[in-house]
This record gives structure tokens, sequence and C-alpha cells, in this order.
């Protein structure tokens, strides 16, 4: 018997929907937006959360390949989002015992500073290759993935929060 | 308070794998060298088409929903702007009409110009209609993706024009589809030519990435006047000579600099654009180098021989 309140177990997490999640993020990635330095990287941000809730089967070698998938995408150098991936879902490595017993606005803050460091990265190996300071929207990037963490975190993990044996009364 | 997971299966305690700071280690020396192998011997091109191509479904789902509102939108264009595009197309027309009927008879006349000169016979330029997929959502770089590829015979540094102007230039061929980079991306150049003047100049994207074009190198009391049209000079053996690119927009001549700062707006739709032309590449109906002459061998001074 599973008991609902202060210490919930959740539900296995399913496979499918680990990649179903990474490939809906990709696909927002992808959707036409257009070019604004401060678009949110919601692959960034479903690495990180899998990283940290689910660390034996979503690694670095997944970052990192996600990463040569953004980069072909966007036509930049083969390796670029690759290489902040793989920073991204180390530092996420590092974190994951500890993150998790903070309420959810402190998981915000704390998950920041690794999308700064992120598009940190990013940043600096497009200025290496010679390209232009984007503007300084880009600042806006980590801060609005940090702020959407706490929504990723809810929609990511409902299904795990599903009842065990569900019944007539709780179909879901 | 973390939460516990259910799990069927114990976490292994001793198969843990790798660390992850090896891993990390490991993937960020395969990136660097990625980077580095991409950027100064691009050998990565086939890794780059495999993975443009498995990224395909994906592009193509996310295309859907864009495709599904363009069909929106032109489904319920108004009679009354479908009246308006109809009087300007006529309008365009009719100013096009006396050109147009008189290209037969200047066209014939040019060749028997051509032969009585004794010039070279005009290249033939061919052309492919392709859709514009998407920008590059990369805030860095201006190119967008068109939907041919390698499978419908794209050539790598083919121009690229639109309905008014000289767009770019196929900068990466996958199977599927191929990269165009804009002429108004700051790493890009294009040799234009002044038509009021004649002279030829080089045009390069504004670096400071404003959407425009510079004209370089054109010393402060060069003729150029605003309002000047520059059209592809044809020198360079990729862009087919006549094409219009772009309109000169301002002129800033500066004391203190030997050179005038000339920002030129661009004639074709850079951001956008819909549907493109891919011409072929001017450069395989160049006749070829001629041999070089045997070299003059330098009589010596004072030398016999």
């Amino acid at each position: 018997m599973i008991m609902r309140g202060v210490q919930q177990l959740l539900l296995p997490a399913s496979p499918t929907f680990i990649w179903a999640s990474l490939l809906a993020a990709l696909l927002l990635d992808m959707l036409p937006f257009g070019r604004n330095p401060w678009m949110p990287d919601f692959m960034a941000l479903v690495l990180v959360f899998w990283n940290v809730h689910q660390p034996q089967r979503i690694g670095i070698a997944l970052a990192f390949l996600f990463g040569l998938g953004v980069d072909v995408h966007q036509t930049a150098l083969l390796g670029q989002h690759a290489l902040s991936y793989t920073a991204l879902s180390f530092f996420a490595t590092m974190i994951h015992r500890r993150l998790l017993w903070f309420p959810m606005s402190s998981q915000a803050i704390q998950v920041l500073p690794l999308f700064v460091v992120s598009h940190l990265v990013d940043l600096s190996i497009r200025l290496v290759n010679g390209d232009a300071f984007p503007g300084w929207s880009l600042l806006l990037a980590p801060i609005i993935e940090a702020l959407l963490w706490p929504v990723v975190s809810v929609l990511l993990l409902a299904p795990q929060r599903r009842a065990p044996d569900p019944d007539e009364n709780r179909p879901l | 308070m973390s939460l516990g997971t259910l799990d069927r299966s114990p976490p292994p305690f001793f198969k843990q794998g790798a660390s992850a700071f090896s891993k990390l280690l490991l993937f960020s020396a395969i990136a660097l060298f990625l980077m580095v192998a991409d950027s100064r011997f691009s050998v990565t091109q086939p890794l780059r088409a495999a993975l443009a191509t498995a990224l395909y479904p994906v592009q193509w789902l996310a295309m859907q929903p864009v495709r599904a509102v363009r069909a929106v939108g032109d489904y319920l264009t108004t009679l009354e702007s479908a009246k308006t595009e109809s009087q300007e197309a006529s309008t365009k027309l009719l100013a096009q009409a006396l050109r147009a009927s008189q290209v037969e008879q200047l066209t014939l006349e040019n060749k028997r110009l051509r032969i009585l000169l004794d010039l070279r016979e005009q290249l033939k330029v061919e052309g492919m209609a392709a859709e514009v997929l998407y920008d590059a959502a990369d805030p860095y770089t201006r190119k967008v993706i068109i939907s041919k590829g390698m499978a419908s015979g794209i050539a790598l540094g083919s121009p690229v024009i639109d309905e008014s102007g000289v767009l770019g230039q196929v900068t990466r061929v996958h199977p599927l589809v191929s990269e165009v980079t804009l002429i108004i991306d700051r790493d890009l150049a294009i040799p234009v030519l002044n038509v009021r003047t004649g002279v030829r100049s080089l045009a390069f994207g504004d670096a400071a990435g404003g959407g425009g074009l510079e004209l370089r190198f054109m010393g402060s009391n060069s003729d150029v006047l605003q309002g000047d049209l520059l059209t592809t000079s044809g020198v360079d053996g990729v862009y087919p000579p006549g094409l219009p690119v772009a309109r000169i927009d301002r002129i800033e001549r500066r004391a203190e600099t030997a050179f005038a700062r000339i920002h030129c707006i661009p004639l074709a739709l850079v951001s956008g654009v819909r549907h493109v032309v891919v011409l072929a590449p001017q450069s395989s109906q160049i006749a070829p180098r001629p041999p070089e002459s045997a070299p003059v061998t330098p009589v010596k001074k004072g030398g016999r021989s």
C-alpha cells in the first residue's frame, strides 16, 4: 500500500515516456520561432530534469548525442551544443542527490547556474570562432529556463504520480 | 523532501559504469575534436549529412504547425486584399510588357553583335525552384534551410535568388535539405558592380548583424550615390552577371579614415522569403584556365648562351 501525503512514493518512470519527452523537447526547439537570443533551450531543460531524476537511464552520453542533433539543426559548428550539453549533464549528475531535497523554488535557483554555464560554454565557443555577440537579451535565456523548471517538474513527474492501483474512483 | 521512486529493480551497487567525471572528459574531448575537425579540416560532412537525414522526420513534424498556419492564412485572405494584389500584379505586368517584348529582339541582336565582335557566348543559367523550410534558429548567423538537397542535384556553392534579387549561396548540402547562407551573413562576400558607374567592388554582410550589406574598401572620394543599384558583376565564377543585389542606402564619409562606410539594403526578401530558385554554379561552364606558357628563361646579364 502506498501512502499519499508526506512520504509519497513515485511509480517507476516509463522509458517510453522519457524518450517521448526528450523528442518533444527537440521538437519544441525546432519550432521556427525565429532568431531570438533569449529563446529558452527546452532540450537542455528536459535533459537536466532526467539527469536529476533518472541518472541511471539518461546520462552524459545521451546529452552529447542530442547536442549533436541540435548542432546540425541550427547549422552551428558541430560539437558546440554537444559540449555545452555534456557540461550541463555532468553538473546535473553532480547535484542530483542534493537537489531533490529542496522545495521547488530553491531547486529553480540551484539549477540556474547550470544553465548559465551551458550558455557561457556556447557563447565562448562562438566568440572564439569569430561570431558576433548576439545581444544582451541572451542573459534572459538561462533565467527563463530556471523559471520553467517547476513547470517542467510538474509536467514530467505527473505520469509517475498516478495511482498504483487505478480503480473506478481514481481512473488515473 | 526527496521523492522516493517505487522501482521494481534495485539500483546496481557495484556496476556503476564509468564515473561522471571520466565521461565528462571523454565527451568533451570528442566534442572539441569534432569542432576542430569541422572548422579547420571540414571532414565531418558525412556525419553531419547522416545526422541531418536522421533529424529530417522531426524537422518535418516541427514544420507542420507552420504550414497549417500559412494554409489557414492563405485561405482566409479577404476578397479586398486579393483584388488589390491582382491589381498590383497587372500594373507590374504592364510596366514589364514593353521590356519583355523587346527581349527577343535584344537577345538576337546581342547574339549577332557577340559573333560580330568575336566575343564568348553568354553563359546559360539553369534554375531549380525550392521552398524555404525554416530560418536557422541560430542568432549568430544568417542562414535558411531549403527543401532540396543532394537527392535533387543541388551543388555546393550554387547561387540562390528570389523574385527580386540575389538571396545567398548554398554552403552545405545534405541528402534531403541544403543550407543557404544569406548575403547579409557577416561571413559572406559577393562581388558587385555599380550599375551607374560600372565600378566593381565587394559587398560584405553587415558585421553588426543589422540585416544589411556593407560595401568595403571604397575610397572616401569614390563615386557612389545614395540609391545606386548594385548587381552581380560575374567575375567570381559563381553568380551569373546582372542579378540585382542591393541598393545603396547610406554613405558615411569620415575624415579620419581613407575609406567610406557604405551601407546597402538587400533587394531580396532576406527575412520571410518562402520560395527561391537555386541556380547552377557558373564555375562548371567557365572555360578552363589556359595552360601556362613555357617560362621564358631570363637572359643572364652579360652572359652569352
